[in-house]
């Protein structure tokens, strides 16, 4: 046997363990942009807007107006409202996709997907379309003589958000429902009960926790979201807490950064219980089981085998109607506020005039945004998931917060902290890429996370005892099999970063406004043709980017969408 | 064969701890060049844990590996040049059979051409040959192992550790592929630490066995040793199946509260007599009545080779195992039978656990 080994350099580098000290410096970052604009807003939000004093004046100041409660009243029931609508779209689609084989299964799912792309406030703007008060279905029911209920305030701004928001229902339950063990529900059949009978009393306790999750996010989502009820809220008529805080800190005449900090810290209050409330009640319940693997799907025969394919795709096409009214309105002729029955380019050449640098900053930002969010969230997510200790725990639970924290408050967070040395960054490129980093980190890093959980630890060990240094096994063996989580990560991260509006409506100024900034503006305030050609603009750039990410995923050993 | 030459592997004095719990409590051991050392031990024994402290994956909290006189205190395990081959093998799934065995290689900057020669060399020894082109989902868990092995042994390591390499494989295959390693590792003549939780493995492939329990070691010997003469009750009772028999010793002999007695020089205590199941036989007229014991046959289950008799000793006391050759005279079940031992074959502990006969 020939001896005399050749062992790598064995230089410092190769020596040394590099993953606490990567993780040390993310945490310095997260603590800088997440720990510190929180905490400072929660320290002004208890000094007083008037006295100046320590204490709970803002408090009382909010729950003493019955305008501020109004918001707070408006908030919950505009979440509750939409999160039923976004589950009853949600569920049954994640249902017959769990279960059944039908003609047409996966055209349809991509329109599901395609319904994630448009932010809720485009769909707010194409409810105004339809049903506004001089929207062409309201004009149309006038002409038979009908008055519609107005689109504006609760029931619109829960279905607009809902029909954006009913995908990630989908998403949760129906992998939920993947995991069930099918041996379950075959028990279920073998002991008589029939399929309605099996779902109620099998199917969907067992899925309960995903039920919840799934609720939650909705939730949150119609609670955090900004564009929406400043486009059918009407300004201040029908205040919700995001609208509300954003006009008590940018208000021109006596702004009240004090009343703000209260109302997003009441705003973060509420997510927080909701998040903590989900984690009680679904936290001890596992009936998650990776044994049995799932039901096969059962095919449907004859009628029944079109009734579902019509009914699942009458429900992903309504969903998607506000998109395609908006797109197909880009197209049309606008005369004063009303489109005509004319096919023109004329609101894509005043867009390319009026929108300025919009569009090239939201390519620029978003890209720069996203490539950070790829290298930093999955470090952050492979050091999350494969070490222990208080370094990790505290990295991964500062990542996650903003995952809560509604746009808005970290957008005032931000343009407080951030607004004087030592790190003067407001009216920056900078400020909005590393809102846009820091809000949808938490996507990328739990993806990882997730699918480095599911990489044998033993390769990694293979890899050193091989002779490769800890980064170099990371990069040739860890990386490659976290790809798929990657992709899926970066796919669903481009698209909420290239649509954000509610923190960098609050961060922008002039020279760095955005394309989403641009559309909200119209919609809310300006031009109908505008407004259309710039949301067509952004779901049709969003939609580009997912698809190549979705082609980059095809042909990999594993389904990188799997999850999705 | 370990004392007097010189030691390859030498362990000395390690104790690692997790929390509050000890999985090393200070461990010897050695091997010799070109040796196959076995750790062996149930389940939690520490067999593991001391295989990855050798590794270079865990830092002991106390004591010394040193390889070939060498101390590894602080060398990282990518630069200790050890192969290792692991229970649920840990091939590299998104790489080729060949680019998993040439990964070491690349990692020491070989030349391609090298690569490409060693690489088939390698292969060709796991029989393996025709598979460089093939991905691991094509591999069934035999030839999994196979490129596990070829690629541990392709970077010609100092030291081979094997952390239960068969025990994912079906029975067959397992008893195959234990005497191809056993062949390939002597002709390579690779220092290897092998752990196994498989007594029957252990006896079949190890040069000696270092037989683990709590953290520590009880006994290293040879294969032979380590069975006929267990120095420990937990070693006699670990490998092999075993009757334990209660008694006292008294003026120089061991009476059992079964009936039997047999010369014992240890000063008076209680102890324990074990005797393994295939040293209880069908008495003859040859055997004196203090060997014998009758018992009701409860059970009898064939094996094959032997029939295993579950045994009620008629003077009461717990149940008792004997094989008996299965082409000689058996008593049917529910019949009662007359046993008998050989002294020679009995051995008999204290109640710590140490050897006294």
């Amino acid at each position: 046997m020939r001896r005399a080994p050749a062992l790598p350099p064995g230089g410092v580098l190769a020596r040394l363990d590099p993953w606490p000290l990567l993780g040390a410096a993310a945490l310095l970052v997260v603590l800088v942009f997440v720990a510190w604009p929180l905490s400072e807003l929660a320290v002004e939000s208890f000094i007083g807007q008037e006295s100046g004093r320590l204490g709970f004046e803002n408090y009382a100041a909010f729950f003493g107006s019955s305008y501020f409660r109004r918001a707070l009243f408006n908030s919950l029931t505009v979440g509750a409202i939409g999160t039923v609508i976004a589950l009853c779209i949600g569920v049954p689609l994640a249902l017959a996709y769990a279960r059944f084989a039908f003609p047409g299964r996966d055209t349809i799912e991509v329109g599901i997907l395609l319904s994630m792309l448009s932010p809720p406030f485009v769909g707010a703007y194409a409810w105004i379309l339809m049903f506004g008060r001089s929207g062409w279905v309201s004009e149309f029911a006038r002409g038979l003589g009908l008055d519609l209920p107005p689109i504006y305030g609760t029931l619109g701004i829960s279905m607009a958000c809902a029909f954006g928001l009913y995908p990630l229902v989908f998403m949760v339950v129906r992998s939920g429902l993947a995991r069930v063990n099918r041996n379950l529900e075959e028990a279920a059949y073998s002991l008589g009960r029939g399929r309605l009978g099996v779902m109620f009393t099998i199917t969907l306790p067992l899925v309960l926790p995903a039920l919840l999750t799934a609720a939650l996010l909705v939730f949150l989502g119609v609670v955090s979201d900004f564009g929406t009820p400043a486009i059918l809220g009407e300004g201040e008529r029908f205040p919700v807490l995001a609208t509300l805080a954003y006009s008590l800190y940018l208000s021109e005449i006596g702004a009240e950064p004090g009343m703000a900090a209260t109302t997003c810290m009441i705003l973060l209050a509420i997510t927080l219980v909701l998040v903590i409330g989900v984690r009680f009640l679904s936290g001890r319940r596992s009936v998650a089981s990776d044994t049995g693997g799932s039901l096969a799907l059962q095919p449907l025969v004859g009628v029944r085998k079109w009734a579902m394919t019509a009914g699942v795709a009458l429900l992903v096409l309504t969903a998607n109607m506000p998109t395609i009214v908006v797109v197909v309105c880009s197209f049309l002729e606008v005369r004063g506020a009303v489109f005509q029955p004319v096919f023109t380019l004329a609101n894509y050449q005043s867009a390319m005039v009026a929108m300025g640098n919009a569009l090239w900053n939201s390519l620029l930002l978003a890209t720069i945004a996203l490539a950070l969010i790829i290298v930093v969230g999955a470090g952050a997510g492979y050091y999350i998931s494969r070490r222990s200790g208080l370094l990790p725990r505290a990295l991964d639970l500062l990542i996650m917060v903003p995952f809560v924290v509604p746009g808005t408050v970290l957008g005032i967070g931000y343009a407080t902290v951030f607004n004087e040395p030592p790190l003067l960054l407001t009216g920056t490129y900078a400020i909005i890429a590393i809102v846009y980093v820091i809000r949808r980190l938490p996507y990328m890093t739990r993806s990882c996370a997730a699918i480095v959980f599911q990489i044998d630890r033993g390769l990694e060990d293979a890899s050193l005892s091989l002779g490769r240094p800890p980064l170099a096994g990371f990069r040739r063996i860890v990386l490659p099999l976290m790809q798929p989580g990657i992709v899926a990560g970066a796919a669903i991260a481009w698209v909420e970063v290239f649509s954000e509006l509610s923190a960098s409506i609050v961060l922008y100024t002039g020279p760095t406004r955005t394309l989403p900034i641009a559309a909200y503006q119209q919609a809310a305030t300006g031009d109908f043709g505008l407004a259309a050609a710039y949301s067509t603009l952004l779901v049709g750039i969003a939609a580009i980017g997912l698809f190549i990410f979705l082609f980059a995923a095809r042909g990999r050993r594993e389904r990188a969408f799997g999850w999705v | 064969m370990n004392s007097g030459l010189p030691q390859h592997l030498s362990i000395d004095s390690i104790v690692k701890r997790f929390g509050t719990f000890t999985a090393l409590n200070g461990i010897h051991l050695s091997a010799a060049r070109g040796e196959l050392l076995t750790l062996l031990g149930p389940s939690g024994c520490g067999k593991t844990t001391l295989l990855r402290v050798i590794a270079g994956f865990l830092q002991p909290d106390a004591g010394q590996v040193r390889v070939a006189g060498r101390s590894l205190n602080g060398v990282p395990s990518n630069a200790r040049n050890f192969g290792m081959v692991f229970q649920n093998y840990a091939i590299f799934p998104h790489l080729s059979v060949a680019d998993n065995v040439a990964y070491g290689l690349r990692a020491r900057g070989v030349t391609s051409a090298d690569i490409a020669r060693r690489v088939a060399d390698a292969l060709a020894r796991v029989r393996l040959a025709g598979f460089a082109d093939r991905f691991p989902d094509a591999l069934s868990g035999g030839q999994k192992q196979r490129v596990g092995l070829a690629r541990a042994m392709v970077i010609e390591p100092e030291l081979l550790l094997m952390d239960e390499p068969l025990s994912n494989l079906d029975a067959k295959l397992r008893i195959e592929m234990r005497q191809e390693i056993r062949l390939m590792q002597r002709e390579l003549g690779i220092t290897t630490v092998y752990v196994t939780h498989d007594q029957e493995e252990a006896l079949a492939i190890s040069d000696r066995i270092a037989v683990m329990d709590k953290g520590r070691i009880l006994q290293v010997g040879s294969p032979r040793d380590i069975y006929e003469q267990p120095a420990d009750a937990f070693v006699a009772d670990f490998i092999g199946g075993c009757n334990w028999f209660e008694g006292t010793v008294s003026n120089g002999e061991l009476r059992l509260a079964a009936g039997p007695r047999l010369a014992c020089a240890a000063k008076p205590q209680t102890a324990r007599l074990a005797l393994r199941w295939e040293d209880l036989r069908l008495a003859t007229e040859a055997d004196p009545p203090h060997h014998r014991l009758s018992a009701r046959v409860a059970m009898a289950s064939y094996l094959g080779h032997r029939v295993r008799l579950q045994l009620a000793p008629q003077n009461g006391g717990a149940a008792i195992c004997a094989d008996l050759p299965s082409h000689g005279e058996v008593p049917a079940e529910g019949t009662t039978a007359l046993f008998a031992f050989d002294p020679q074959r009995a051995r008999v502990f204290g109640t710590d656990g140490t050897r006294l006969l």
